[in-house]
């Protein structure tokens, strides 16, 4: 008798509970939510974990992966809070002591190592000096691709005094160097794992984990020889599927700032779905509490003022780019008009109206050169565009030689464009189309699934793009500079200079790209004046090229300086965006 | 009594009728084909005056009407008075795009469904009329283009010469009205040489070829004139019951994003960017208005097809 009184007075208790759980979740919205370690924090992506190499740090170079590396798995020897704002892209020590000694005038780096921090299972064993060593032999390795090898070109070699000191040592003073050896392809790397692998996109399934987490069943690794490391696989890692993450053991919080990591679920899972209806009404129904997925118009209609929608500044520029060696962009008027005519205002209504971004005015987003330029809209700061100045351009141009403002120029006739294949981009082409037809620029829109690689390689002559987009590597502007306008980095495939400013007829002969060499303006002289600054007069230097790049050279129509956003599940009771990657915070969130 | 005499008094001399007039007899009974005639001729004139209707509207296929037919997010608004079937995922006129559709649609089934019957008939009828080592070898060709994965190809050919202006061998395949045409009609002949080889190869036996070819009538002369006469019906059957196939196979190219180029409207490309991103949950019109538009024209073609098989030929059975 007691005994079922007591039953019932607990089911009555628990249903008292329910009733107020719930009725104080309705109205809810003052009232903060209860962090708390524990459970899984699952997030559903639109893409593979394959990224662009197989999720090997060294040639990775996704925003999405530096954010998983940097938050969960790879310390590197200077690193970020992963908070949003200026905060977030400020660098902290992490595996260093402090931010490290320059010395040499510049051209040597040297940081201590604190002790305690080791690597995950199998190794278990504190990060050296060494690893640091290697990780830069691999960059250095040809054969194992690293897309960003071109950052460490200035490094000559990496001394280890002793097991806790790291010195590199630079051809030339590199304002940004610190940031450099912030990218996870800097991190450290145990040779007994990662030397196994001299091919490029093969470390990743294995990766070894000196972060708070750890890739699921890496205890399970025998890494006491190459040919066994090299049989086997982790469960946690399926690039084409999951990537599941545990607790690392092996991680001290003691060595870690909770500035910078909270780690508070337990476990990762990152889930591949392509159906990304799917996602959100899994996201809905608290099926799964994150996405990294195109965050669709209608998406930011249904949740605009909740507090599910999180929107943050993207640091991301989104132009159309121009080849300054095809016909009729080979004109700097041409280009000037262009800029002039397009309306940004409704390409940006493609992409969800003012709740996607802010209108782009010019190259680099204001935030990467510190607001120097905030304002500064030369082709006007509406975005509706100014017809009459596009035709006193035009007037301007060979390819007008009756002087009525409009091309009449055989070559503005079905001018080849292509574009991307999701819905935002193929309604940005009737509004390209519409604007360049007023100053008499009719385009051939071809609308392909992969509109990168024909612009990737300059052979192909693609002379207009209506697809790219450019977000930084890390907070320094060269960033938004060197790898898109640097003429001596273009490479016959997987070229980042779309406009080939600065190419040679040497480099032309090379990459096989035919045109109006002679026609491309060079900056190769303005980014060297800059890179070797720091502080103030490098960021002052930046924004002088971004002036001169938005008006004289005007490779780019730069139009939307977009947000970074993600709808999270009502099950999230702390959430953070990483500034550095661009990306979610994984070491800030916390799961109900 | 009575009887008999009206019957005697009412005696009509019994008509010779042409098989023409025999078909017309029977096909204007049947309802559902005369629906399906009445539907396409709409449509063909819908699709011939499409130019002018948009003028009449006042809004052309590639208008853009963003700042009135999108809210603040760039989401498409519904019907209303001046836009009858709303704006699509661009902020365009869907109902000038439906009806420009009409066209591309009717002008890629014709055009691909006349090349297809073209090569079709030749080979068929050469194959069953010579047989032997001819007849081999063209079936066996035939039989090597159905085994060829046809929406593979189309992809590929798509991706691989949609990457530069010139297109491929040397300008030759380019994405477009043009590549969709040669894929539809490249993949449905064999269907048509198979149906007509083995009409021809009866046909070559009957009585009246016989009699032909005993007068010394040339092989030529006996495939013109008294072969291809017979392969008339089979033909136009087929033909019509190939149209409403080769809309959809469009269709379905224009969904998958392949050949036509963003500014032709198609009734595919626009059911594809409704579904695109979930947009059809808030925006149904997108899906519904080019939908019906492509159900109607497909059902229309196959009730006139079989409307004109029952006619022409009422003893098979359906």
């Amino acid at each position: 008798m007691k005994f079922k009184l007591a039953v019932v007075a607990g089911v009555a208790v628990l249903a008292a509970v329910a009733i107020a759980a719930s009725a104080s979740a309705r109205p809810q919205h003052a009232t903060a939510k209860k962090v708390s370690a524990g459970g899984t924090y699952r997030v559903e992506w639109e893409s593979s974990f394959d990224f662009t190499d197989g999720f090997d740090p060294t040639g990775e170079y996704l925003g999405e992966a530096f954010g998983i590396y940097s938050n969960l798995l790879v310390r590197t020897l200077v690193g970020y809070n992963h908070v949003k704002g200026a905060p977030g892209n400020a660098l902290v020590p992490d595996v260093a002591t402090d931010l490290g000694k320059i010395s040499n005038g510049g051209k040597t780096y040297t940081f201590k190592i604190k002790p305690g921090v080791k690597f995950g299972p199998p190794l278990n064993r504190q990060v050296t000096s060494a690893d640091f060593a290697f990780a830069m032999e691999r960059i250095k390795d040809p054969k194992i691709g690293a897309q960003y090898g071109f950052y460490y070109n200035e490094v000559k070699n990496v001394e280890t005094p002793d097991a806790s000191t790291v010195v590199y040592n630079l051809t030339k003073p590199t304002g940004d160097f610190r940031y450099r050896i912030a990218m996870p392809a800097a991190g450290p790397m145990p040779k007994e794992v990662a030397g196994c692998f001299t091919e490029a996109a093969k470390y990743g399934r294995v990766l070894i984990s000196s972060g708070p987490y750890m890739l699921e069943g890496s205890d399970k690794l025998d890494a006491s020889s190459c040919d066994k490391v090299a049989a086997s696989t982790i469960s946690g890692f399926d690039g084409e599927k999951v990537l599941s993450l545990v607790r690392n053991p092996a991680y001290q919080p003691g060595t870690d700032s909770t500035k910078a990591r909270e780690n508070f679920p337990d476990a990762f899972t990152f889930t591949v779905n392509t159906n990304t209806d799917d996602i959100y009404a899994k996201i809905a129904r608290g099926d799964i509490e994150d996405e990294v997925a195109g965050e669709t118009p209608t998406i930011l209609r249904q949740y605009q003022g909740s507090d599910q929608l999180k929107t943050n500044d993207g640091d991301r520029t989104w132009y159309l780019t121009m080849n300054t060696t095809q016909p009729p962009f080979d004109d700097v008027h041409v280009r000037r008009a262009t800029n002039f005519v397009i309306d940004r205002v409704g390409l940006r209504k493609a992409w969800g109206g003012p709740a996607a971004g802010a209108i782009a005015t010019h190259i680099a987003p204001d935030a990467i050169l510190n607001d120097k330029l905030k304002g500064y809209a030369p082709y006007g700061a509406s975005g509706k565009g100014d017809l009459a100045k596009a035709k006193a351009e035009m007037k301007l141009s060979k390819y007008d030689a009756n002087k009525d403002g409009l091309c009449d120029a055989k070559v503005c006739q079905n001018l080849f464009t292509v574009q991307g294949e999701s819905a935002i981009r193929i309604a940005m082409v009737p509004i390209v189309e519409a604007s360049m037809k007023k100053i008499g620029i009719k385009l051939k829109t071809r609308v392909l699934k992969d509109a990168y690689t024909p612009i990737q390689t300059p052979s192909l002559n693609i002379p207009f793009s209506l697809r790219p987009g450019w977000g930084k590597d890390y907070a320094d502007a060269l960033t938004f500079y060197g790898p898109l306008f640097d003429g001596r980095t273009i490479i016959p495939k997987g070229n980042t200079n779309y406009s080939l400013l600065g190419i040679t007829p040497a480099i032309a002969k090379k990459v096989r790209a035919k045109g109006n060499i002679a026609a491309a303006p060079s900056v190769n002289a303005d980014l060297d004046k800059c890179a070797p600054l720091v502080g103030g007069p490098r960021v002052s230097c930046y924004a002088t090229l971004d002036k001169k790049l938005t008006t004289q050279i005007v490779p780019w129509v730069p139009y939307l300086w977009s947000y970074s956003q993600t709808v999270v599940s009502k099950n999230v009771t702390k959430w953070e965006f990483d500034q550095f990657g661009g990306t979610i915070a994984y070491a800030h969130v916390a799961v109900k | 009594m009575a009887k008999v005499t009206d019957v005697a008094v009412t005696h009509v001399p019994v008509v010779g009728r042409t098989p023409r007039q025999l078909f017309w007899g029977r096909f204007r009974q049947d309802k559902a084909a005369l629906f399906g005639g009445g539907v396409i001729i709409t449509l063909v004139l819908l699709a011939t005056f499409a130019g002018v209707i948009s003028n009449i509207v006042g809004h052309g296929p590639n208008d853009v009407y963003q700042s009135t037919m999108t809210d603040d997010f760039g989401i498409p608004k519904g019907p209303n008075s001046s836009f009858w079937f709303g704006a699509d995922s661009a902020a365009r006129d869907l109902f000038v795009r439906v009806l420009y559709g009409a066209r591309t649609s009717l002008l890629v089934a014709l055009f691909a469904t006349s090349v297809s019957m073209t090569i079709g008939v030749t080979v068929g009828v050469v194959a069953g009329y010579y047989r032997g080592f001819a007849d081999t070898l063209l079936s066996r060709v035939s039989d090597v283009v159905l085994a060829m994965p046809q929406l593979l190809l189309a992809i590929g050919i798509g991706a691989a010469c949609g990457q530069t202006a010139q297109g491929c061998v040397g300008g030759l395949i380019q994405p477009g009205l043009g590549l969709v045409v040669f894929v539809i009609s490249a993949f449905t002949w064999p269907y048509v040489a198979r149906i007509v080889r083995s009409t021809t190869l009866s046909l070559r036996e009957k009585e009246f070829v016989e009699a032909a070819r005993s007068l010394g009538a040339s092989d030529r002369r006996i495939i013109v004139r008294e072969i291809l006469p017979n392969l008339v019906a089979p033909i136009t059957i087929y033909a019509t019951l190939l149209i409403p196939a080769n809309i959809l196979f469009e269709a379905g190219l224009s969904y998958l994003g392949l050949g036509l180029p963003p500014d032709t409207p198609s009734w595919g490309q626009a059911i594809s960017s409704a579904a695109e991103g979930g947009l059809y949950r808030t925006t149904p019109w997108l899906m519904i208005f080019p939908g019906i538009f492509l159900i109607l024209t497909t059902l229309a073609f196959n009730l006139l097809g079989d409307g004109l098989r029952d006619a022409i030929d009422p003893r098979s059975d359906r």
